[in-house]
């Protein structure tokens, strides 16, 4: 196989984290950031992004509203890596300390076009009733210290975790392929 | 030697009886396919649903394979399992599906079936938990003594796989 030198490629993706519904808790904020393996390198956009506080919407569908804008561009050599998105919602709990509401990470899509995507979140729990107890209480609940953990396979079996609902975003990609580097999805 | 990328995620399961499901899953390919990246097996967090009946684990799978040849094309085996409040674990089904051929995402539903064991087994499985489970892995996704057993069906397992492929038409392989 002729070994031609790699040939790069770009990925452009941009969107919006639109909405969110969490049935028990208001005045969520959300951030977001991006997992890439090592071949990948954004060139253009932001990597990482802190939203608004928002408050639940007074209809039936009790949706919390973020809109917040997501733009970046990445290049690279190789698939393997492809880039996630992790998204991470806080709030105020009872004592207004700002804990953590739900961890969630997807897989940016790969086919060009638009794409929406409703993204499951989860928790950490401890295991002790009496350590929920004292975390409830002192508002330091489980978190991790660094978010990107839940972009990875490795390490999840060891901690417990409870889903609530979703987060909702929308983006738009558009790929830069050379036509004979990758064989990419069929265009929908 | 052609090239292919499997990225995407097991997103969670719905149908089983017991909350507070984990997943172990694992890859397995034939002898022509080679692992560049990634890797092959692993075991998804412990998930409670708060809200509705569907678990959700979003665990990530990214591998990149090598091969020199069709057979053997890589083949997903799970095992989910349930978690009481002692810790103790309880097998709730085996599943495994191919991994698609066709370049795109797919969303896949893997059905799951458990070993029902004689009738002094499942009425010690419904009280005291436990049950009969494989001794070799490999049944759940070969076909060869499956006639031995007798079993039930579990709930179903939803993923999320995409694929990317790289030389095949070199081969003369239409993908």
């Amino acid at each position: 196989m002729a070994a031609g030198g790699p040939s790069v490629f770009l990925l452009m993706v941009n969107g919006q984290v639109e909405s969110a519904q969490f049935p028990e808790f208001d005045n969520l904020y959300c951030k977001y950031c991006f997992v890439y393996g090592q071949d990948w390198a954004p060139t253009a956009g932001l990597e990482e992004g802190i939203s608004q506080i928002t408050s639940k919407s007074r209809d039936a569908c009790q949706a919390l509203v973020w809109n917040f804008p997501i733009d970046i561009t990445f290049k690279s050599t190789n698939p393997f890596g492809w880039p996630q998105i992790v998204l991470s919602v806080y709030g105020p709990d009872v004592f207004g300390n700002d804990v953590v509401r739900g961890y969630g990470a997807v897989h940016v899509p790969f086919s060009p076009g638009r794409h929406k995507r409703t993204i499951p979140m989860f928790v950490p729990e401890s295991t002790s009733k009496l350590q929920k107890f004292t975390s409830w209480f002192m508002g330091r609940r489980p978190e991790y210290t660094d978010p990107k953990v839940v972009a990875q396979g490795e390490g999840r079996e060891v901690v417990p975790h409870r889903a609530s609902p979703s987060v909702r975003t929308s983006h738009s990609m558009a790929a830069g392929l050379p036509a004979e580097h990758v064989k990419g999805p069929s265009p929908v | 030697m052609a090239e292919v990328h499997v990225i995407g995620q097991i997103m969670g399961a719905t149908g089983f009886s017991e909350s507070s499901l984990f997943c172990k899953w694992g890859v397995h390919t034939g002898a022509a396919w080679k692992l560049l990246s990634g890797i092959r097996e692993g075991q998804t967090q412990v998930d409670t649903p708060q809200v509705g009946d569907m678990a959700y684990w979003s665990h990530p799978i990214d591998l990149h394979f090598a091969t020199k040849g069709l057979q053997g094309w890589p083949r997903l085996h799970l095992q989910v399992w349930s978690q009481d409040s002692f810790g103790r674990c309880q097998l709730a089904g085996y599943g495994f599906c191919y991994v698609p051929s066709s370049p795109g995402t797919h969303q896949l539903a893997c059905p799951t079936w458990r070993p029902l064991g004689s009738w002094r087994e499942q009425l010690a499985r419904a009280f005291v938990g436990g049950g009969p489970q494989l001794l070799h892995g490999d049944t759940i996704y070969s076909g060869a003594d499956r006639y031995r057993l007798h079993t039930a069906a579990g709930g179903t397992v939803h993923l999320e796989i995409g694929l990317l492929l790289r030389h095949f038409d070199r081969y003369g392989v239409e993908c």
